[in-house]
């Protein structure tokens, strides 16, 4: 073995998986100390040397904290430990900037395999997760692209409607607020169903909601 | 004609149709003979720039074909722009966005633009063979770009998604012709207003992102894939 062995981080809560991924680390060739961590410390981690940190997502955390994670130690190799592995959850840790995604149920020799290859300099996400990862890409991909394609052809007044209509304000309620006739509502509203493709308030609303111009949580 | 001739010798598949857009003749005739010489493909047309591609397109008498548009392609219409048109014009055309080591941004923008996947030229005829057939099959393909390249290519179309969410169409023209370095009357010129339009977009733009220069600003929107700085290949 060439070079120094690379230390450990691991943000794990469970202690039986604590002693899984120790003993992969064992395994592993290229990996030196392990420390378990509760915190995501990333004054640890902003030392300049690489490091790999695992984190298990069951403990508490989310994909957000691989990004602040590599955005404050760029050396740091994030490794993430998932119940999950579906398309958008994959997608999300690979756009995060992860090194590699374990699946739990993948095993100790899975995880000693993927610890040696990242401490190698290697990114390590199993090919079939990957191709659930472009799947997922592509979806996106689409959508972004027709929410584009939409947001360039409506008005800024077809869009305040949208947002009164998506709040369930009727024809009558939006035509006041806006100064405007109930029939120019109308109109307006027309031409968002044809730019979006359908046939009722309802799906426009959810169209809408789903390409990102409004948004349902406000 | 006779029954018994078609029950003996049903017809065959139709070849997927292939038309190959490429600035270099080189290109075109390499991804061509790989097209033409392939048991499940035929070569339509070929084109050196964006507008021959439309014309060519135009004549094509087919429902569904995939189209090669390669990333250098430039003045006076890119590639963005044809995949763009192409997305379009024929929304049942399978579009391949084609480079050479292209950057992931590039790539977003492809994406972005409405193109169905990506082949790098470095990946083995087999495999470019292969990415063209998945691609007529309606598959997204990336073939080239390593994982690492896929989180990039994915946080571009992110962070392009949320830069237009952030700023008026009129903002990201301004913000584009900003990146090419033109002073505020520079931009004001080109894009026919007056400079003090210009200056206030600006500014807007800058609170918007939360940046206090212009550098900073261009940066985001490289990172997004709204502007390209540097060559798309």
């Amino acid at each position: 073995m060439d070079g120094a062995a690379i230390d450990l981080f691991v943000f794990e809560s469970d202690p039986v998986l604590e002693g899984v991924i120790r003993l992969a680390a064992a395994a592993a060739e290229g990996v030196g100390d392990v420390t378990v961590v509760t915190t995501i410390d990333v004054e640890i981690w902003s030392a300049p040397r690489p490091t790999i940190v695992v984190l298990d997502l069951a403990g508490g955390l989310d994909l957000s904290a691989v990004a602040t994670i590599v955005e404050h130690a760029p050396l740091a190799r994030v490794v993430v430990l998932s119940d999950r592995d579906d398309g958008p959850v994959v997608l999300e840790a690979m756009r995060r900037g992860v090194y590699g995604f374990v699946r739990k149920p993948d095993g100790l020799h899975e995880l000693a395999e993927t610890l040696t290859q990242i401490a190698a300099g290697e990114r390590v996400v199993p090919p079939e997760l990957e191709r659930s990862a472009v799947d997922e890409l592509r979806r996106f991909a689409r959508q972004a692209h027709a929410a584009s394609v939409v947001e360039t052809s409506i008005t800024a007044r077809e869009r305040e409607i949208l947002a009164l209509a998506a709040e369930g304000f009727t024809t009558h309620q939006i035509g006041r607020r806006l100064g405007i006739s109930p029939r120019t509502v109308e109109a307006h509203i027309a031409k968002l169903y044809r730019k979006l493709g359908v046939k009722t308030r309802l799906q426009a609303v959810a169209r809408a909601a789903t390409l990102g111009l409004i948004d349902l949580d406000t | 004609m006779s029954q018994r001739r078609a029950a003996s010798a049903p017809r065959q598949p139709r070849r997927l149709g292939v038309v190959v857009v490429d600035p270099l003749g080189i290109v075109r005739a390499g991804i061509g003979m790989l097209v033409a010489n392939a048991d499940g493909t035929e070569l339509l047309a070929e084109a050196a720039t964006a507008d021959e591609a439309l014309r060519a397109i135009a004549r094509v008498r087919r429902s569904r074909v995939v189209v090669l548009v390669g990333l250098g392609l430039e003045e006076p219409h890119d590639a963005s722009w044809l995949m763009r048109e192409i997305r379009e014009r024929y929304p049942f055309h399978a579009v391949l966005a084609v480079g050479a080591n292209a950057d992931p941004t590039s790539i977003s923008r492809a994406l972005f633009v409405g193109a169905d996947g990506y082949v790098d030229k470095r990946v083995e005829p087999d495999e470019f063979f292969a990415s063209i057939a998945s691609v007529g099959e309606r598959e997204m393909v990336l073939a080239g770009p390593t994982s690492g390249d896929v989180g990039q290519i994915a946080d571009g179309i992110y962070r392009r998604r949320e830069l237009d969410a952030m700023l008026t169409q009129r903002e990201r023209e301004v913000l584009a012709v900003a990146a090419e370095g033109l002073t505020a009357r520079e931009i004001a010129e080109r894009l026919g207003v007056r400079e003090r339009t210009v200056t206030t977009h600006l500014g807007r733009i800058y609170g918007k992102l939360g940046v206090g220069n212009r550098l900073a600003a261009v940066r985001m929107a490289a990172r997004s894939g709204l502007v390209s700085v540097g060559t798309p290949e």
